[in-house]
C-alpha cells in the first residue's frame, strides 16, 4: 500500500513534469544543485573536520552544539521559512483500507521533505568519525550508524507531531493567529526580560548547556563518539532511545489526532447580521484611489489573502520570527554597533518581503487556483490582474513594515523615525525588483495552492524568488556598501536612487515579458492553476 | 435583429500534440438559439467551449462570435459573453455577495449597480448567507452562484458547461426558466449537458460530437426520427461497443 501511494504521487509529479518546459525543469534542477551544493560542501568540511586526529578535543568540544544545530534546524527552519513541507492529503486516502500505522510511515518519511540537508551533515559527519582512529575508526560502525540513524528517527518523529500539533493549531480561526503570536513571545522573551530589568545571565543560567548529557543533542554526541574509555556508551544510547521512543509516542498521537480533525469544522465562518463591518470598510479604501477593474481586483486580493490561513500564518511570521532571529545578538549588546544591527529594522522588512514572496507576488495565481481563468474569460487585460495583484501585495508589504517598527517600538529597541522611513523607503525599492521577478514566475510557474491549509506549496516560484533573491537585493546592498565605505548620507541617497530608477526599469520590462508570456502561455498556466494534486501535499 | 450569427466556427482544430481533441468543426448558431451541444465524455466539448472563450488558441480554424473575430476583438466579445464553465471560476475566500460584486465590476458596471445586482441574485438564487465564504458552499450552490455570476451583466451569448450539474430539483427549474426568459429576450444559450432530457425540453437545435467532429446536427425534430427518443438518437451514434458482459469476474 505505501509502495502505491508512494507511486501514485512520483507519477502525479512525473505527469506535471512532462507537461511543464524544459526551461523550468533546468531552473528546477539549477536551484537543487545551488542549494544541495551548498550543503554538500558544508557536509564536506564537517566530514574532514570530524576526520582530523589532531582536532579530537575540539570535536568533542563542539559536536553537541553542532548537533543541538542541526536540531534546531530540522525542526525551525520550516516554521522560519513558512514552508511545512510535504504531507499526506488524508482526505484522499483515508477513503481506502490503509492501515495508520503505514500512513504515519509514509508521514515520517516526507518530513524528509525539509531537512534533507540535515542527513547530508550527519552523513558527512558520520564518515568523518568513522575514519578517524581517534574515535575507533571503521571498527566504530556498529556504534555512529545506530547513533546516527536514532538521532535521525528522533527528529522526523518529532518534526511529523510538531507539523501535524501546528497545523491542526493553526487551522482553527481565531486560534493560529494567536498561536503564531504566542511563537513569537516565546522568541522575545529574552529581550522582554532584559527591559524589564531581569537580566540577561539570569537567563543563561536557565538555559540548560548544550553538552547536558539530558538532552538528545547531549546523548547523541557521546554516543557518536564513543567516549567513557573506550567502552561502549550504554547510558547516552539509552538515553537517545528514550527520547526517540518518546518522539514516537508524541508523533503517532498527533497523527492520530490529525486522522479525526476537520479542517472545513475548523475554519467555517460564524454566522453574521451585520451588513457592512468595519472591515469592510477598510477593503474599500482603495476605491478613493483606483479605478475599475483594478480596484475591484485589489479589494478582492485584500479579502481573499487575509481569509487565507496560509497567507495569515505567513505574514505574523513575517514580522515576528524576523524579530527573533536577532535577538540573540541583541542579548549580547551589540545592537547599534554593527553594520547588521544598526539596520535591523531594514534587515527584518527584507526578510518579511522575501517570506511573502510565496503567499503573494511570486506564485499571484496559486491561491486562485481554477478560478484564475476569471481574469482571462472577463474583458480585462491580464496587465491590469497583475498590477492589482502587485498593488496588494505593496499594501500587505507596507503592513508589515510597519508591524516590524511597531514591534520594535514597543520592545524599546530603540527604533528612530528616521529609521522607519528608511526601512519603507528601502524594501519599496526592493520590492520593485522582486515584484517584476514575481511577475515573471507567476505566468511561467504557476501553482495551485490550497488555501484551507497552512501548507501547499509555491513550488518553483518559491525556488525562482529564493535564486534571485540575492540578485534583486544587490541595488539597495551597493547603496549600504556606499555609505559604510564613504560614511555619506548623501551617496547613500544618491545610490538608493539610482537602485529605484533601475527598479522601475525592471519591474516595466518584467511586466511586458510577463504579460507576453500569459498571452502565449495561457492554456499551459490555465492548466498547471487547475492541475489536482496526488495523494501528498508538495510544498 | 442584426443578421449574423451568434457563433460561427469554421474548421477549428485542437491538437495536443498528434492527437485531436476538436478536429474540422465547422458550427453556426444563429442568434435568440438555444443550443445544446452533446457528445460523451472526452468528445471535445469543453474544449470546444473554452476555445470560444477565448480561455485556449486553436491550433487552426476560425471563430466569430456576436459578429466579431476572436481573438481579435477579444475584449469587446468577453462583455457580451455569460460564462459557466465545466471548472469552478469562483474564489473560494470571498461570500457569494463579493464575488458577484467583483464579477459585475469587472465586467464595467458601476459598483452600485453591481452591488444592487448581486444582493437580488443572492436572493432570487437563494444563496442569501450573506457571510458564508464559498468555499463553504455545496457543488450545487457553486453551480448557482457560478449562474448567479454568468447573468450579472446582462450578456447577449451564454457559454454553459454542464451548468445543471450537481443543482437540485428546485434549482435546476429555476435556473431553466431563466435561461428560457434569456431566449426569449433575444439572448443566445449555447450549453452542454448530459442530461439528455433536459436538452430535450429547452434546446431548438442540438449537435452532437464525437472523437472531435460533429457527427449530427439540426433541430430536434430533424434529428429524432419517429417517436425516437434524443437518447436512443445518442447512443445510437455515439454509445456503440460497451459489453461489461465480457468481464467474467464482475457477474
Amino acid at each position: 500500500m505505501i509502495r502505491a501511494i508512494l507511486r501514485a504521487q512520483w507519477l502525479s509529479l512525473s505527469i506535471f513534469r512532462v507537461a511543464s518546459s524544459r526551461r523550468s525543469a533546468l531552473i528546477t534542477v539549477l536551484i537543487a544543485a545551488l542549494w544541495y551544493g551548498f550543503w554538500t560542501f558544508l557536509a564536506v568540511v564537517a566530514e574532514l573536520l570530524a576526520a582530523s586526529p589532531g582536532l579530537r578535543t575540539q570535536v568533542e568540544t563542539w559536536l553537541p552544539a553542532g548537533l543541538l544545530g542541526v536540531f534546531a534546524y530540522w525542526q525551525l527552519a520550516p516554521l522560519a521559512s513558512a514552508t511545512l513541507g510535504a504531507s499526506l492529503d488524508l482526505r484522499k486516502l483515508l477513503v481506502y483500507p490503509v492501515p495508520r500505522r503505514s500512513l504515519f510511515l509514509v508521514e515520517i518519511l516526507l518530513r524528509l521533505t525539509t531537512c534533507a540537508e540535515m542527513l547530508l551533515l550527519l552523513a558527512g559527519l558520520s564518515i568523518g568519525l568513522l575514519r578517524n582512529p581517534a574515535f575507533g575508526g571503521w571498527s566504530a560502525v556498529t556504534r555512529v550508524v545506530p547513533a546516527v540513524v536514532l538521532f535521525a528517527a528522533f527528529n522526523l518523529m518529532l518534526a511529523a507531531g510538531l507539523r501535524n500539533l501546528l497545523e491542526r493549531l493553526l487551522s482553527r480561526k481565531g486560534i493560529r493567529e494567536v498561536v503564531a503570536l504566542v511563537l513569537m513571545l516565546v522568541g522575545v522573551l529574552p529581550r522582554l526580560l532584559m527591559v524589564t530589568g531581569t537580566g540577561a545571565r539570569r537567563l543563561e543560567h536557565a538555559v540548560p548547556t548544550a553538552s547536558n548529557p539530558a538532552w538528545p543533542w547531549g546523548a547523541a554526541a557521546p554516543f557518536l563518539l564513543g567516549r567513557h574509555g573506550g567502552t561502549w556508551p550504554w547510558t547516552a544510547a539509552a538515553t537517545l532511545a528514550a527520547w526517540t521512543a518518546g518522539a514516537y509516542l508524541f508523533g503517532s498521537w498527533q497523527f492520530a489526532r490529525g486522522l479525526r480533525f476537520d479542517f472545513q469544522a475548523a475554519q467555517a465562518t460564524a454566522a453574521s447580521a451585520r451588513d457592512v463591518s468595519w472591515t469592510d470598510r477598510l477593503y474599500r479604501l482603495p476605491e478613493f484611489l483606483l479605478p475599475d477593474p483594478l480596484c475591484a481586483m485589489v479589494e478582492k486580493e485584500l479579502r481573499s489573502l487575509v481569509r487565507t490561513p496560509r497567507f495569515r500564518l505567513v505574514f505574523v511570521m513575517g514580522f515576528s520570527f524576523g524579530l527573533v532571529v536577532w535577538l540573540p545578538m541583541m542579548l549580547r549588546g551589540r545592537l547599534g554597533q554593527s553594520a547588521i544591527s544598526g539596520n535591523f529594522l531594514v534587515v527584518v522588512s527584507l526578510y518579511a518581503l522575501f517570506l511573502l514572496a510565496q503567499v503573494t507576488y511570486g506564485n499571484a495565481f496559486g491561491f486562485d487556483g481554477s478560478a484564475a481563468q476569471l481574469y482571462f474569460a472577463a474583458p480585462v487585460a491580464i496587465s491590469r490582474a497583475l498590477a492589482a495583484k502587485n498593488i496588494a501585495a505593496a499594501i500587505f508589504i507596507s503592513l508589515e513594515i510597519a508591524a516590524v517598527a511597531t514591534a520594535c517600538t514597543l520592545l524599546r529597541l530603540g527604533i528612530s523615525a528616521g529609521q522607519i522611513a528608511e526601512a519603507f523607503l528601502v524594501t519599496a525599492i526592493a520590492a520593485l525588483y522582486l515584484l517584476g521577478i514575481g511577475n515573471l514566475s507567476s505566468v511561467n510557474y504557476p501553482r495551485p495552492m490550497t488555501a484551507q491549509r497552512v501548507s501547499g506549496g509555491a513550488g518553483r516560484a518559491q525556488g525562482v524568488m529564493f535564486l534571485l533573491y540575492p540578485v534583486a537585493l544587490l541595488p539597495v546592498f551597493l547603496a549600504f556598501l556606499a555609505r559604510y565605505a564613504f560614511g555619506n548620507q548623501i551617496v547613500f541617497f544618491g545610490m538608493l536612487a539610482f537602485a529605484a530608477a533601475l527598479g522601475v526599469a525592471v519591474y516595466w520590462m518584467a511586466m511586458e515579458s510577463a504579460i507576453a508570456a500569459a498571452r502565449n502561455r495561457r492554456e499551459t498556466l490555465l492548466a498547471e492553476l487547475s492541475r489536482g494534486e496526488g495523494p501528498m501535499l508538495a510544498d | 435583429m442584426p443578421d449574423f450569427p451568434a457563433i460561427a466556427v469554421h474548421d477549428l482544430r485542437k491538437l495536443y500534440g498528434d492527437k485531436a481533441a476538436v478536429d474540422g468543426v465547422n458550427l453556426v448558431v444563429p442568434r435568440g438559439c438555444f443550443f445544446g451541444f452533446l457528445g460523451p465524455n472526452g468528445a471535445g466539448k469543453s474544449t470546444t467551449i473554452r476555445m470560444l472563450t477565448g480561455l485556449v488558441p486553436p491550433t487552426s480554424g476560425s471563430i466569430e462570435l456576436l459578429g466579431m473575430p476572436l481573438p481579435d476583438r477579444e475584449l469587446e466579445i468577453k462583455r457580451r459573453i455569460g460564462l459557466v464553465p465545466d471548472e469552478s471560476l469562483l474564489f473560494d475566500r470571498l461570500t457569494g455577495a463579493e464575488f458577484l460584486e467583483f464579477v459585475g465590476r469587472m465586467y464595467g458596471l458601476a459598483r452600485s449597480v453591481a452591488v444592487a445586482r448581486a444582493q437580488s441574485l443572492l436572493d432570487l438564487f437563494e444563496l442569501g448567507e450573506k457571510r458564508k465564504l464559498i468555499a463553504e458552499y455545496s457543488k450545487g450552490m457553486r453551480k448557482r452562484l457560478a449562474m448567479a455570476a454568468s447573468l450579472i451583466h446582462h450578456p447577449d451569448l451564454f457559454l454553459m458547461d454542464e451548468p445543471f450539474e450537481g443543482v437540485d430539483a428546485v434549482g435546476a427549474r429555476l435556473m431553466k426558466e431563466i435561461l428560457l426568459d434569456q431566449v426569449r429576450r433575444g439572448a443566445t444559450i449555447f450549453l452542454t449537458s448530459h442530461v439528455l432530457e433536459v436538452v430535450e425540453r429547452l434546446c431548438d437545435r442540438v449537435a452532437i460530437i464525437d472523437k472531435g467532429r460533429i457527427v449530427r446536427e439540426g433541430s430536434l425534430d430533424e434529428l429524432r426520427a419517429g417517436t425516437e427518443s434524443l437518447e436512443d438518437v445518442f447512443v445510437r451514434v455515439v454509445g456503440a461497443g460497451r459489453e461489461f458482459h465480457e468481464l467474467e469476474w464482475l457477474r
